[in-house]
């Protein structure tokens, strides 16, 4: 009886808290994933129901191809540099961490993630910049031309990929040297008695130990590279004809087809592949990552 | 000492008790006055239009004392996502939404906007106040729904300096003197690069604003993006010799002579600071030189053929004859020729004599002093015009980008009948395209 009024109460407590959940969050997904049936342009009351023919016209649509094709290497570009660079300087400040210094690397490598957003891919367009950018400044010193950074197809896309790399890697750090700071010391002594030198001691002990935190970072940077917006659109954004080229991601695709051709069923689809894409790519990485123990 | 404590408390309360009371009855009037006073909010797409909504509100006070106008200008794409979505979820209070005709067409079919009262549809149909080409574009099926105010026209700016150090005594005439004028502007480093444009062109940037400039250029050449072809349809018209001169003409100026690069800044903000000798703009411009290039020598000509002409109309959402007065007192003589004199967008009413802008303003000349024969064009009020242009735009970024397409025809008409098979099936898929 008692066990009983206790799991009631619990279910009320929670109660309120799922319900805001389940209407902000579970029930637009499960509507995006209605609309991506229905041929809709947001204004008219007509809504047809059209099937997977919002689908098929997507895989053979050139545009959604190439944001499909940008945001990927975008994302796993973002990926491929965060997690080793993350991980190393996490653990270079983990091993200087009885340093006077430690507190200010740790600081000076979060502020890029907590800088505001939009200021800050400001920032880089100016150091992209052709002709007063910084960037083409120093490699002028070293003889090398000056290159149009944002205008290239090629060199635009890595632009992007060094901007949220930038802002991607202060989180990164921060969870890493909390995963350092949990790993058993009593390894890292047995190893020391053992012979291995600090290369050694990092790349067998620490790298396997800190699965569990690659996995969880890894994840969360491959999920945030997959929802690259705001950086493509300020690093190419202009009143009157852009200072760059616009990188086409997945989610200006998606708000261009939304918004500037009212297609919001045709959008819908597009969030549909873009949640399927991320679901896969993340059982993938629990997939590969989780620790063979938990199995 | 009792007696004295019990008096003093009541002193207090009763204090008290009238502090409390002067207030309640402050704030009971306060909430009544503001009951009494109407609201109606201002929707538009150009930020520089902020002070002309102001200045027309102020001119209201003496008729509408009690009326509040709160002006919400932003970027024209931020715009048109707040109108998609607060007019399909019910925005609330009155809205006077500032829109061109062919976006407030979606609109009108849906019934998301209301037809005009009968006083003001005879103003906008009275062929004193507005040409018919400004009344078809803010009505619908014959109904007048909204009230033409201002329109985008393109003439060309050009320095006046830089052209007398070329040795140019005249602006161009045909669209071959313009790439050879560029040729001649294009001012260079001792390397060969160019560092100031000869004629600076929209080459990059998101949005349907490359395909818009494209078909200002192509309508020179006897061209258009898309042309009707009877009873509602339409079809692509620059995959033709017309959209090749075209093309051709930007790769030559990017690829061949070099005279402009896609990283070169552009437009009018290049213009201001002498970074390019000419380029093609609508007549706002001459209001943002004047407060920002003041000391600028320059000077405006008509296009060679004709010119885009982008109406604007105010459409009111909600039921208020105060918001429709809004709309009439925009278009007053006055308020006019001040939008002229501080904005530059050129207004649409006729009967107006906007001598006293244009005299001390040459400038505006090539907007209004056209030649015989001067054609204008404007966007399709159709429904897909929006995803049409900026699907196109999409196609010319990569063109400007293509160094081998470049002085060949082949792969030039190749590309054009890819980009309009594209716009063909966009139009075909809305049941608009001509068989």
């Amino acid at each position: 009886m008692l066990a009983r009024r206790r799991w009631r109460f619990a279910i009320l407590a929670l109660l309120p808290v799922f319900l805001i959940f389940a209407y902000v969050r579970i029930y637009p997904i499960a509507d995006t994933l209605r609309l991506s049936l229905f041929k809709w342009d947001l204004l008219s009351k007509n809504k047809p129901f059209i099937g997977l023919a919002n689908f098929r016209e997507l895989f053979g649509d050139r545009l959604f191809q190439d944001a499909l094709f940008n945001t990927t290497v975008i994302a796993f570009g973002v990926l491929v540099i965060t997690v080793p660079l993350a991980m190393v300087l996490a653990a270079l400040i983990n091993y200087r961490t009885r340093s006077r210094l430690a507190g200010f690397y740790e600081s000076a490598i979060f502020i890029p993630h907590v800088v505001s957003l939009v200021p800050a891919a400001m920032a880089w367009k100016w150091i992209f910049d052709a002709r007063l950018g910084p960037l083409n400044a120093f490699l002028s010193w070293f003889g090398v031309p000056a290159q149009a950074w944002l205008f290239d197809p090629f060199w635009s896309v890595v632009c992007i990929i060094v901007l949220c790399s930038w802002q991607a890697l202060g989180y990164a750090v921060l969870i890493y040297l909390v995963g350092f700071k949990n790993l058993p010391v009593s390894v890292y002594e047995a190893a020391t008695l053992d012979g291995a030198n600090e290369v050694q001691k990092f790349w067998r002990l620490s790298v396997p130990l800190l699965k569990p935190i690659t996995l969880y970072v890894s994840v969360v940077t491959l999920v945030s590279g997959f929802n690259v917006y705001a950086q493509a659109f300020v690093l190419a954004s202009d009143a009157q004809g852009a200072p760059g080229r616009q990188v086409r991601v997945l989610v200006l695709d998606m708000l261009e087809n939304s918004f500037r051709n009212y297609r919001f069923g045709y959008a819908a689809s597009e969030a549909v592949i873009l949640l399927i894409i991320v679901l896969v790519l993340t059982l993938l990485q629990f997939g590969l990552l989780r620790e063979r123990a938990t199995r | 000492m009792t007696n004295q404590t019990s008096l003093q408390g009541k002193a207090s309360r009763a204090m008290a008790g009238m502090i409390g009371s002067a207030v309640f009855a402050s704030a009971l009037l306060g909430s009544s006055a503001l009951a009494w006073a109407e609201t109606i909010t201002v929707w538009s797409g150009y930020p520089e239009m902020t002070h002309f909504y102001q200045h027309v509100a102020e001119g209201m006070k003496a008729s509408h004392p009690d009326l509040e106008v709160k002006v919400e200008a932003i970027a024209l794409r931020e715009h048109e996502k707040r109108v998609a979505l607060g007019l399909t979820s019910g925005a609330a209070g009155t809205t006077i939404i500032e829109l061109p005709g062919s976006t407030a067409s979606r609109y009108l079919e849906n019934d998301l906007l209301p037809a005009a009262p009968e006083a003001v549809s005879a103003f906008v149909k009275d062929p004193a106040n507005f040409g018919q080409f400004f009344v078809d574009s803010a009505s619908r099926g014959g109904v007048v729904y909204g009230v033409p105010l201002f329109r985008g026209q393109a003439a060309l700016y050009y320095n006046t300096d830089m052209f007398a150090k070329a040795g140019l005594t005249e602006p161009p005439k045909t669209m071959d003197d313009y790439t050879a004028y560029a040729e001649k502007l294009t001012q260079r480093d001792g390397s060969g690069k160019a560092t100031v444009s000869g004629w600076s062109l929209r080459l990059s940037g998101g949005g349907q604003g490359i395909a818009e400039k494209f078909w200002i250029n192509l309508f020179q050449n006897g061209g258009s993006v898309l042309e009707p072809a009877g009873d509602g349809k339409w079809k692509a018209n620059y995959a033709n010799e017309a959209g090749r001169k075209t093309l051709k003409q930007y790769l030559d100026n990017v690829f061949t002579k070099k005279t402009v690069a896609v990283e070169m800044p552009a437009d009018a903000e290049a213009f201001e600071r002498g970074q390019t000798a000419m380029f093609i703009r609508e007549s706002w411009v001459i209001s943002d030189i004047a407060q920002k290039a003041p000391d600028l020598k320059y000077a405006t000509a008509p296009l060679p053929a004709g010119s885009i002409a982008l109406p604007a109309n105010l459409y009111v959402k909600g039921d208020s004859q105060a918001a429709w007065d809004f709309t009439l007192a925009a278009n007053t003589p006055e308020n006019l020729v001040w939008l002229l004199d501080n904005v530059g967008w050129l207004p649409n009413r006729s009967g107006v004599d906007y001598s006293s802008v244009t005299s001390a303003k040459p400038a505006f000349a090539a907007f209004v002093d056209y030649p015989d024969g001067y054609k204008f064009f404007t966007l399709p009020a159709i429904g897909p015009i929006e995803e049409v242009l900026t699907r196109l735009a999409a196609q010319l970024t990569a063109a400007f980008g293509d160094a081998a397409l470049a002085g060949d025809d082949a792969a030039i008409d190749a590309y054009l009948k890819a980009a309009a098979d594209e716009t063909n099936s966009i139009l075909d898929r809305e049941g608009l395209l001509a068989k």
